[in-house]
């Protein structure tokens, strides 16, 4: 009993399902309430997603390794805790930036050594951390949410540079550094390769583990600076533990054409999947679907990008 | 027989996997607290003890079940809360109790035909099955509230003949999991394709003429099955409705089946180690809570020692 | 005798392979068959498909006139035909018991498994093959003949009337192939059908009536074996024209490029040692799990071998190679292993030509050097080895079998290798594509390189390489020089009818 496609499908499988999805959420805003088609408006609305997408240049990097990285929820706790909570003490402002970043990269090598070296399940290790980087973050903030964030980081978050919120020009700039580094560097033809088949790729010659490493310590070291814009967007910080970020992040970049090994969305399809995620808070915001639907709406994203995916692999 | 001896203790050669050591941890850990802390060895404490392990050992041998298949279910904690959300909907036991095994068997079946049939990864299909089915719940009790049939109540926190009611179900929870996993042919058949699984040769059972994919699908509903009695366990102890109140145990049952000896590749493992294992988390906590620990760093013990476990058993794929 | 059950004009194909081509094969009641010929014969495909575990493209399969379906595994079985197929299929982690009787196991009340009765009858079963193994114990436990035996007595035990044995004497030695040759004959006189592969010829003569020889996916012939001698029984085996499609040889041998010395598989195997000179190509020849595959797999850490020294060029590797970097820390000292399985191990199908060139210059850079397009070594490779393809940006799905091959062969030849070690140099490759890779294979000696190969066919490593080593048991049993080998030499020599004729351990 197997599936079988008719080639017009199977070839319309291999577009990023974001272009479609981002057209026909445009289309019915554009209907539907067509004064927020303006560029403020959306400035505004894409400013917010900004967070997202840098996190999601994390998760293609890791997804396109056959790895998923679900701790940025846990990073992102605990750099909102450090910069809104005064325990660093009296440091400058600008001292919070290498400060994340550390633990972005110490929270990669752990990712990376369990998942590249132990061969322990990507998702059972990085929900693992972000259990411990919860349970820490809230112990030290006592279960009650710490105070204000720097006005520092949030002058610099309602900026613009052009039409671009700054958060959101920052964000396009990364990924274009993103999808640089992977066309034009060997790193990317290793991460292209395992992705396509990690067992050719050991056979070839590829350093397989160094670059699942790698690549987590990336993922890590983005999800941190995805999370000073995420702090830099908030007045105080919050110790709520929501996986909501990094499971978006797996569904824009699934959504983006980028599925656990094939990389046909590149850069720029998780880019629109995020996009997508924009207009979809917008859509649902206005049509006044309650915060469960949107759960099962990110669950079955992922479920049926996952099943079409399932299906194209079962078919080759 | 020293052979048998080393065998046991090492937990090579087995079937059942390494549970000794999570064993002596167990009975060191029940006789320290003893001695240590009066309250601990009064039967109110052992009681509440069992309470508290109950939904976690109910959960337990669902997901043990799915990962002796080589499979793992993420879905469980939103099913605990989808079920204690039905149950204090405002309708009488004989509608809601019918509405949560259908649910259930739903919701096993859509991630176990995914898995067989859409060729979904087993954590990919059950970890957005996770998001919908608490998304579902939060529709159904937005926030914690209502209350449950008055029976489920009495259940959990009553007493027959003068003993804890808890001490009367448990025994018949295990018994059902011990039918179910080493006193059927369906057990053997899950150790048979779970074992072809870790192997690398997913259709080493399907040789033998076992239907392995009706056989994986009715492991995940039973998964399902089990994470709803874990939660009419846990709406009869706390009498009402709660959608957060599973989101923990997706974790701390994979934890407790892995502590338990049993291989998250499949194939290995065993009932009594996964009661072991269960019950090493409720002693953690009930420890914890007595040496006055933060509730906040039990969480991030709790995760600590996944990763060291699952750190230790040797997988040979890596990724998901 | 009466026909228990008959094959009639099966064709079966994987890919563009075609295994079994319109072969009819007729198995009668109270007689042992022969299935023979040389690997990659078609044999186990044709098992494979009376066992219900492969379906016939074209061609049926009927008992006493009536059609019947095969379409899985349990279904043959339900139909009386038990397999002990030669890679085993146990489950490591049940026990003997479990295993002989799962599918199938007999219930007690309140549906237990009767586990009493499975030890009684498996204890019982073993018993007749002469083993006092213990029914708990796992299997995981047991050594490789065990388990052999333990498969051996699941297949014979069953319920059936027609058992195939697909070389099912590979780990026994010969005590044990007595014993389980007098259950061939008790099971023959109680009417059942036999089908036996085996590469041992005199277990051929001993037990087995009939044979049915079989060459390319074709049948050759069916005879009574009392008809029939070994050398006849070759002869039918053999027999491929030597085509002309190799390049000449040329004598050119220089320094010594790669040297395996002491080397022993296992700690019960014959040591063996080997060299290969610049200029030469080596062939290791040999039937199907001689150990050949774990020899050169030893190389790049992909096998842990028992012992011994590797030499390449002027660097000593210790053994056992480091799994995880052997192939990068080989290829650093010019050696290319080429995979032998090309869709899992060796290319990257559904990125572009050029891409799967590249990578194994790419993979000898850091990852962070910029990651050049190598245009012109691409085009000069897709050039040279007349590569197929409208743009080097097609996917390598898209490519014939042929042409997939000479862009996994062009990788090499593109970075800086002059050592190749390659299984399989044509598998599933058209006769043209045949002849242009050995063509690149000899100009790649000439120009200094040497070569390693593996293959499964014979014909192949008669016409292009040099010297070639008949491995049997683990080890080398004979050496020849490629010109004077003959397809009966080498058959004989990994047969080792000669010599070693009942077996090892």
């Amino acid at each position: 009993m197997k599936l079988t496609l008719n080639p017009m499908f199977s070839s319309l499988l291999r577009v990023p399902p974001a272009y479609f999805v981002f057209a026909a959420l445009f289309v019915t805003l554009w209907v539907t309430k067509p004064q927020l088609m303006n560029v403020n408006v959306m400035g505004v609305f894409v400013r917010q997603v900004a967070p997202l997408g840098i996190l999601v240049l994390g998760q293609l990097l890791v997804m396109r390794v056959r790895s998923i990285d679900l701790s940025g929820a846990g990073v992102l706790l605990i750099v909102n805790y450090m910069m809104s909570s005064g325990i660093m003490g009296d440091i400058h402002v600008l001292f919070y930036i290498p400060l994340a970043l550390l633990l972005g990269l110490i929270v990669g090598l752990v990712n990376g050594y369990l998942i590249g070296r132990r061969r322990v399940s990507a998702v059972i290790a990085t929900l693992a951390v972000t259990t411990i980087l919860a349970g820490i973050v809230q112990f030290f903030a006592s279960g009650k949410p710490p105070g204000a964030m720097p006005d520092f980081y949030n002058d610099i978050y309602n900026t613009k540079i052009w039409i671009f919120p700054s958060p959101v020009a920052f964000w396009i700039v990364l990924t274009v550094l993103m999808s640089v580094f992977l066309s034009r560097f060997v790193f990317g033809r290793y991460v292209a390769s395992i992705g396509e088949n990690p067992t050719a790729a050991h056979f070839s010659g590829v350093p397989v583990e160094r670059t699942v490493i790698i690549a987590h310590v990336m993922a890590s070291v983005i999800a941190s600076i995805a999370a000073l814009v995420q702090s830099s967007s908030i007045a105080v910080g919050s110790i709520r533990v929501g996986l909501e970020m990094p499971i978006d992040a797996v569904a824009a970049t699934i959504l983006g054409g980028v599925v656990f090994g094939r990389g046909e969305g590149g850069v720029w399809g998780p880019f629109f999947g995020v996009l997508c995620f924009a207009l979809l808070f917008v859509v649902m915001t206005s049509f006044g679907v309650p915060e469960p639907g949107k759960l099962i709406a990110r669950g079955l994203i992922i479920l049926l990008a996952a099943i079409l995916y399932g299906m194209r692999a079962a078919k080759s | 027989m020293t052979a048998t001896l080393k065998n046991i203790l090492t937990g090579k050669n087995s079937r059942q996997g390494l549970w000794i050591l999570p064993l002596i941890i167990v009975v060191i850990g029940f006789v320290s607290l003893s001695v240590s802390t009066e309250d601990f060895a009064t039967s109110q404490n052992l009681s509440n003890l069992l309470k508290q392990a109950m939904p976690l050992i109910i959960v337990a041998i669902g997901q043990m079940i799915v990962i002796l298949l080589g499979g793992m279910d993420l879905s469980v904690g939103s099913m605990i809360s989808l079920t204690t959300a039905l149950l204090a909907i405002d309708a009488p036991a004989v509608v809601t109790i019918p509405l949560v095994v259908v649910a259930a068997v739903m919701v096993g079946f859509i991630n176990g035909f995914s898995v067989v049939r859409l060729n979904v990864h087993p954590i990919i299909a059950t970890l957005s099955m996770q998001f919908i089915v608490l998304g579902v719940a939060k529709l159904i009790r937005p926030v914690a509230g209502g209350s449950v049939p008055e029976f489920l109540v009495q259940w959990v926190n009553g007493t027959i003949f003068g003993v804890s009611t808890v001490f009367l179900l448990t025994p018949i929870v295990i018994l059902i999991g011990w039918k179910l996993i080493h006193g059927s042919r369906y057990g053997l058949h899950l150790f048979a394709i779970g074992g072809g699984a870790a192997e690398g040769q997913e259709d080493a059972a399907h040789n033998f003429g076992i239907s392995d994919r009706r056989n994986i699908i009715v492991a995940y509903i039973c998964s399902a099955l089990f994470a709803a009695l874990a939660g009419a366990f846990l709406a009869g102890r706390i009498a009402s409705g709660d959608p957060n109140v599973g989101t923990i145990f997706a974790l701390d049952s994979v934890t407790a089946v892995a502590i338990g000896g049993t291989q998250l590749s499949g194939g290995i493992g065993g009932l009594h180690g996964t009661l072991i294992g269960a019950l090493l988390m409720a002693l953690l906590s009930n420890g914890m809570n007595l040496a006055n620990l933060s509730a906040f760093l039990q969480g991030s013990i709790k995760g600590g020692i996944l990763l060291l476990v699952v750190a230790l058993q040797s997988r040979k794929k890596m990724g998901l | 005798m009466n026909s228990l059950i008959k094959l009639t004009n099966i064709s079966k194909s994987f890919g563009n392979n075609q295994a079994v081509d319109d072969v009819t094969l007729e198995l009668n009641s109270g007689s042992v068959h022969a299935l023979m010929g040389e690997n990659g014969a078609g044999k186990s495909t044709l098992m494979k498909i009376l066992a219900g575990v492969h379906q016939p493209d074209v061609g049926s399969i009927s008992r006493a006139g009536e059609v019947v379906s095969l379409t899985s595994p349990k279904l043959a079985l339900d139909f009386g035909i038990s397999t002990v197929f030669q890679e085993l299929s146990l489950l490591p982690n049940l026990t003997i018991a479990e295993n002989m009787f799962l599918g199938r196991e007999p219930k007690r009340s309140f549906g237990m498994i009767d586990t009493k009765l499975m030890e009684s009858q498996t204890k019982a079963a073993l018993a007749e093959l002469g083993l006092t193994l213990n029914p708990s114990t796992l299997v995981s436990e047991l050594t490789i003949a065990e388990r052999q035996f333990v498969e051996i007595a699941h297949g014979i035990k069953a319920d059936a009337n027609i058992f195939i044995l697909d070389e099912p004497t590979a780990a026994l030695n010969a005590a044990d192939v007595g014993m389980l040759n007098k259950h061939i004959r008790r099971m023959k006189d109680e009417g059942k059908a036999i089908v036996y592969i085996s590469h041992r010829m005199d277990e051929i003569f001993d037990i087995c009536d009939t044979v049915t020889v079989m060459k390319d996916g074709q049948h050759v012939a069916t005879k009574s074996l009392s008809d029939m001698t070994p050398d006849s029984l070759i002869a039918m085996m053999v027999g491929r024209e030597l085509e002309d499609l190799f390049p000449e040889r040329s004598d050119a041998q220089g320094a010594c490029l790669l040297e395996v010395k002491h080397f022993k598989l296992t700690s019960v195997s014959q040591p063996l040692s080997l060299k290969v000179h610049k200029g030469e190509i080596v062939a290791l020849a040999g039937l199907e799990g001689q150990g050949q595959r774990e020899i050169v797999r030893s190389l790049i850490g992909q096998h842990i071998p028992f012992g011994g020294t590797v030499r390449v060029k002027d660097h000593e590797i210790s053994l056992p190679v480091a799994a995880n970097n052997g192939i990068r820390q080989m290829s650093a000292l010019g050696l290319g292993f080429v995979p032998e399985d090309r869709k899992d191990e060796g290319l990257f199908l559904n990125l572009p030509i050029a891409d799967n060139i590249t990578i194994g210059l790419h993979s000898t850079e850091g990852g962070l050097a910029p990651a050049r397009k190598y245009r012109e070594v691409i085009a000069d490779t897709i050039k040279s080895m007349a590569i197929k393809t409208s743009s080097a940006n097609a996917s390598v799905a898209s490519l014939s079998g042929g042409n997939q091959q000479k862009v996994l062969l062009g990788r090499y030849f593109a970075s800086d290798v002059d050592l190749l070690v390659i299984e399989e140099p044509t598998r599933g490759v058209d006769i043209g594509a045949k002849a242009e890779i050995y063509k690149l294979l000899r100009q790649f000696t000439e120009n200094g390189g040497g070569v390693l190969v593996l293959s499964r066919e014979t014909i192949e490593l008669i016409g292009l390489c040099d010297r070639i080593l008949v491995i049997h048991d683990q080890t080398i049993v004979s050496e020849m020089v490629a010109a004077d080998a003959t397809e009966h030499n080498i058959l004989d020599a990994a047969l080792s009818s000669g010599s070693d004729a009942t077996g090892s351990v």
